[in-house]
């Protein structure tokens, strides 16, 4: 299932404007008809854990600056997709991947692929709020360092910018000598996505980034995505279809490793192609 | 696969509405014969009759919005929603024309009515709201279709009688009121069938997802409506 730039429904969506989602959309006929730029581009692309094929030949087109969600059952192959985006996956010793996956324009598992810096540029925020055991500051500054930025009043400027982008700056700006361990869940959440900004990605991958939070704190980094709409192109793996529906522009669906279906947010939720689709959100899943 | 409980409640709203759409048709078919022959109920019956409608249409309207807060549907139970929603408003419409029928029936001279088509134009509007609710039941686009096209049929005869009172009420010694009458009565009707268009529309959007409202060539429609 192909969603490509030039197609119908994507360019209705991608053309709501990079920046802010408008919540009241103008009729179709008079959106631009310009759709956005493809930023990682999957074609015939499938991984497998020794010889179980977890994710097939997957052909899609993610689009720039937009909020993309990924649905799917437990075991889809929903967060291996996700995770296959900066390579997270080379971590585990039976995983390997067929067909190509391309950022940019170049392939994310070619042979001359830098994956940190891959994962400079891709960043990702987990399911648990997993800071590291050092102070804020010292949180956000350490992917700046690791890529050999050491100016004192440099590193100052990325905290502050990283962390009012993450929407923590008035929360945390007077105690950014505290252990980072010391914030609230949702705190510590926030305080992921802005060590993730620090490096100035292009792609925030977050997977499951509010399962462990209550509604407050998932509100708040809903609220965040909002922010991030247009500046970054954001992928977020979700169990939760209400939040899905909220906070994407295009929604992918999974099933047993195929994408089922991919398509502008509002209609895979109005009015979805395919009936396994439509039981799943509908909750009629047997 | 058995329904999941959440998916009863949207057959019991569903249900709700096909027990409003029985009321709404008793009170038509009541208020086509009283304007035929006779009918033994009073004005003040088929008033009572349309307050009970009125309550139960506010209280699906109630019950839907509650199961939209609640439940946030999707896809398929999203649509029939909607459409539970959008119906319900047109059948309590089309109540109040029922009434408004009846509330001209003192008016009528039962001699100079039966000059027009009434009992065909109420006829194709009964069965127009019937197979309407049909429609919704089975979620039959086909039927749906029918009823958009039968409401044509409908348009045409009210046009007939505005046509004929225009050129006839300027004759000497004619009851204008009966005229106005007759006008009156036909418009209700024809009105009737709009509701039930919109109805069958509704019924278009739940089964295809496609809203055909204000779609290819009705505008045009309504323009040359206006000029016959």
């Amino acid at each position: 299932m192909q969603m490509t730039a030039e197609s119908k429904d994507s360019a209705g969506v991608a053309s709501q404007g990079g920046a802010k989602r408008e919540i009241f959309l103008p009729p179709d006929r008079e959106r631009l008809k310009e759709g956005g730029t493809p930023h990682v581009v999957a074609k015939n692309f499938s991984i497998f854990y020794g010889d179980f094929e977890a994710v097939k030949k997957v052909n899609a087109d993610i689009l720039s600056k937009y909020v993309t969600a990924i649905i799917g059952p437990s075991g889809c192959g929903k967060s291996t997709f996700l995770r296959a985006i900066n390579r997270m996956n080379d971590l585990i010793p039976s995983c390997h991947t067929t067909g190509t996956l391309m950022f940019e324009g170049e392939d994310i598992y070619g042979k001359y692929t830098d994956e940190v810096l891959l994962r400079k540029r891709i960043g990702m925020v987990f399911q648990k709020p997993n800071p590291f055991p050092k102070s804020i500051f010292d949180n956000i500054a350490y992917g700046p360092r690791l890529h050999g930025v050491n100016d004192k009043k440099i590193l100052a400027e990325i905290v502050e910018k990283s962390l009012r982008k993450a929407v923590l700056w008035d929360e945390v700006s007077d105690r950014l000598d505290r252990n980072a361990l010391g914030l609230s869940g949702g705190q510590q959440q926030r305080l992921c996505v802005a060590r993730a900004l620090a490096v100035e990605p292009d792609i925030l991958l977050l997977d499951e980034p509010t399962s462990a939070l209550d509604p407050k704190a998932t509100a708040k980094i809903e609220d965040l995505i909002e922010e991030l709409r247009g500046s970054y192109t954001i992928l977020i793996v979700t169990h939760n279809m209400q939040q899905a529906s909220r906070v994407s522009d295009h929604t992918m669906f999974f099933y047993e490793g195929d994408l089922v279906e991919y398509a502008p947010t509002k209609h895979l939720f109005t009015n979805p192609r395919d009936q396994v689709t439509e039981d799943y959100i509908t909750g009629r899943f047997s | 696969m058995a329904d999941r409980p959440v998916h009863e409640h949207i057959k019991d709203l569903s249900k709700s509405l096909i027990i409003i759409s029985d009321k709404v048709l008793r009170n038509f078919d009541g208020a086509l014969k009283a304007l035929l022959s006779a009918d033994d109920r009073t004005l003040q019956d088929v008033r009572l009759a349309d307050d009970e409608i009125d309550a139960s249409e506010v209280r699906l309207e109630e019950q839907c919005l509650i199961f939209l807060a609640l439940q946030q549907p999707v896809a398929r139970d999203l649509r029939t929603i909607i459409t539970i929603l959008k119906i319900n408003t047109d059948l309590e419409r089309i109540g109040d024309l029922a009434v408004h029928i009846y509330e001209r029936i003192p008016d009528v001279d039962s001699e100079f009515i039966a000059n027009f088509r009434f009992g065909e134009m109420g006829a194709i509007a009964k069965e127009m709201v019937q197979k309407s609710i049909q429609a919704f039941v089975n979620k039959d686009r086909k039927l749906a279709e029918e009823v958009c096209f039968m409401d044509e049929q409908l348009d045409t005869m009210h046009r007939e009688v505005f046509k004929r009172a225009a050129s006839e009420i300027k004759l000497a010694g004619v009851d204008t009121n009966q005229y106005i009458v007759a006008m009156s009565i036909s418009r209700y009707i024809e009105r009737i069938g709009d509701h039930t268009t919109r109805i069958a529309r509704e019924v278009l959007y739940l089964v295809t997802g496609e809203i055909v409202r204000h779609t290819e060539g009705s505008f045009e429609k309504l323009i040359q409506s206006l000029k016959d």
